[in-house]
């Protein structure tokens, strides 16, 4: 991930993802500036989101966790979650992977925020599973990736075909997933 | 005529001084020999086939590459032309023999590429060029060619589509892939397993037949669900429509068989409209895009 995002390093208009994404570049407003938000704060937040699963350093060095945490709720909720909104808008592959982008990036900022407001009410189940819920979205920057990989090595897909099949597949197994362990946690 | 009435002229002035007939002499010699069979002028398109291979090491050329051979000029003296095949314009220099109704000629390449030879060829009734090409360096894999050419005249049309009878698969870069494959049908007996690697070609999809990449001007929506070898076709149907010699065995296998295309230049970048060029930058992003992420981790 942080090999995509390096080549990124340094700005252009039209490297990478944005050489088949010219005409969002040249026609929509602001588009160059959030695409590049989004890029640029998201790698943060993937990272962050991993140190904040460790336990030792939650139960070792509060403080740490708390001010790690307050980043990534920022991040997401001011730059990474509303810019993600922005470009799902013309995302690849038309209606079908819109509507996954923009829903993804809905539920992005609304997880985020609960987990956020659950600490600052003190409960902790709340805000451990709504955080759960939130860094599975945010590991959907991999997944969807990876998914990929797998589906061009096995059928050879039309690249939107393709794009609009891994939109989905990028977050909805995450999601079900951590409910799936969530369910299992709340039955001991 | 001219010439004849010269000549007449000369012999005429001979008979006269020394001094005038130095001047009639040079004059003589700066006046171009006469032209014939200019009839057979032009461009002369068929397969080069593979007369003679050294088997011993892999193939590595193609069994036919599309030829044209152009006859530029024919004097009793010297004949001039062009040989234009594989990515190669090469000029041809050499000599030519009439008997009857079948004119003979023997043309050399420069000789100083690694792929120059001789061609030998003859032209029955004006109508079917048959001949062989000897290769100068006697290693080379592929020592000697055959060929049967007729005359066509290449004219660019920016119209012409590629032919939707036409297989478009890329035998040129096979890819091995794995297939696990289940033996049994019935689900309790022991699991058989039979691994094995089976090659795997790109094929092309139908948008090669309806998008015409000299006449519309493409947008990123026209393209973006299309794979790198329709991007590639797309971009080299362009310079095959300018009638392009290809380098690559890649594109060669494509064109090669196409009806109206005649290999004619090695460099059409002057002949390109406008919308090509514009086609060819934003195919050539795309190619570019799909080489990068289509089948690895990036986006």
């Amino acid at each position: 991930m942080i090999k995509i995002t390096w080549q990124y390093i340094p700005f252009h208009n039209d490297i990478a993802f944005l050489q088949i994404k010219q005409t969002e570049v040249e026609k929509i407003p602001f588009y160059i500036p959030v695409f590049y938000t989004h890029v640029y704060s998201a790698i943060f937040v993937l990272l962050a989101g991993f140190f904040q699963l460790n336990t030792t350093l939650l139960n070792s060095f509060p403080l740490i966790h708390r001010n790690i945490g307050k980043f990534y709720v920022f991040t997401v909720l001011f730059l990474s979650a509303p810019s993600g909104l922005f470009i799902g808008l013309f995302a690849n592959g038309g209606f079908y992977s819109k509507i996954s982008f923009v829903t993804l990036s809905i539920l992005w900022f609304y997880f985020t925020l609960k987990g956020f407001t659950a600490i600052k009410n003190k409960n902790i189940t709340k805000h451990k599973a709504f955080m759960l819920r939130s860094f599975a979205l945010t590991f959907s920057a991999v997944t969807l990736r990876f998914w990929k990989v797998i589906l061009v090595y096995l059928f050879h897909p039309a690249p939107m075909d393709l794009y609009q099949i891994i939109a989905w597949l990028g977050w909805i197994p995450n999601v079900l997933i951590v409910e799936y362990y969530l369910y299992n946690q709340l039955k001991k | 005529m001219k010439n004849l009435f010269c000549l007449f002229l000369s012999i005429l002035l001979f008979s006269c001084n020394s001094k005038e007939k130095k001047s009639i002499a040079q004059n003589a010699d700066s006046t171009q020999p006469e032209e014939i069979h200019t009839d057979l002028y032009g461009s002369w398109v068929g397969d080069f086939t593979i007369l003679e291979r050294d088997t011993t090491r892999a193939e590595s050329e193609m069994y036919t590459n599309k030829i044209n051979i152009v006859i530029k000029k024919i004097t009793a003296s010297e004949v001039l032309g062009q040989s234009v095949v594989a990515g190669n314009s090469r000029l041809l220099k050499g000599k030519m023999t009439a008997d009857g109704n079948t004119v003979h000629f023997i043309l050399d390449e420069p000789g100083n590429d690694k792929n120059d030879g001789v061609f030998d060829f003859e032209i029955k009734n004006d109508t079917l060029l048959v001949g062989t090409w000897t290769a100068n360096n006697t290693k080379k894999e592929v020592r000697k060619r055959k060929f049967e050419l007729h005359k066509k005249a290449f004219k660019y049309d920016a119209s012409v589509m590629l032919p939707e009878e036409g297989m478009y698969i890329d035998y040129q870069n096979p890819k091995e892939e794995q297939i696990t494959e289940s033996e049994s049908d019935n689900p309790e007996d022991v699991k058989e397993e039979e691994t094995y690697m089976t090659t795997v070609y790109r094929a092309a999809s139908e948008s090669i037949f309806t998008i015409n990449s000299s006449t519309q001007k493409l947008k990123e929506s026209d393209v973006k669900n299309l794979k790198k070898l329709d991007l590639e076709i797309l971009r080299n149907t362009i310079f095959a429509r300018h009638g392009l010699t290809f380098k690559t065995k890649t594109v060669r296998q494509f064109f090669d068989d196409v009806e109206w295309y005649i290999p004619v230049s090695d460099d059409v970048n002057n002949e390109l409209t406008t919308i090509e060029k514009e086609n060819i930058v934003l195919l050539k992003r795309f190619e570019k895009y799909a080489e990068d992420n289509y089948d690895s981790f990036g986006r």
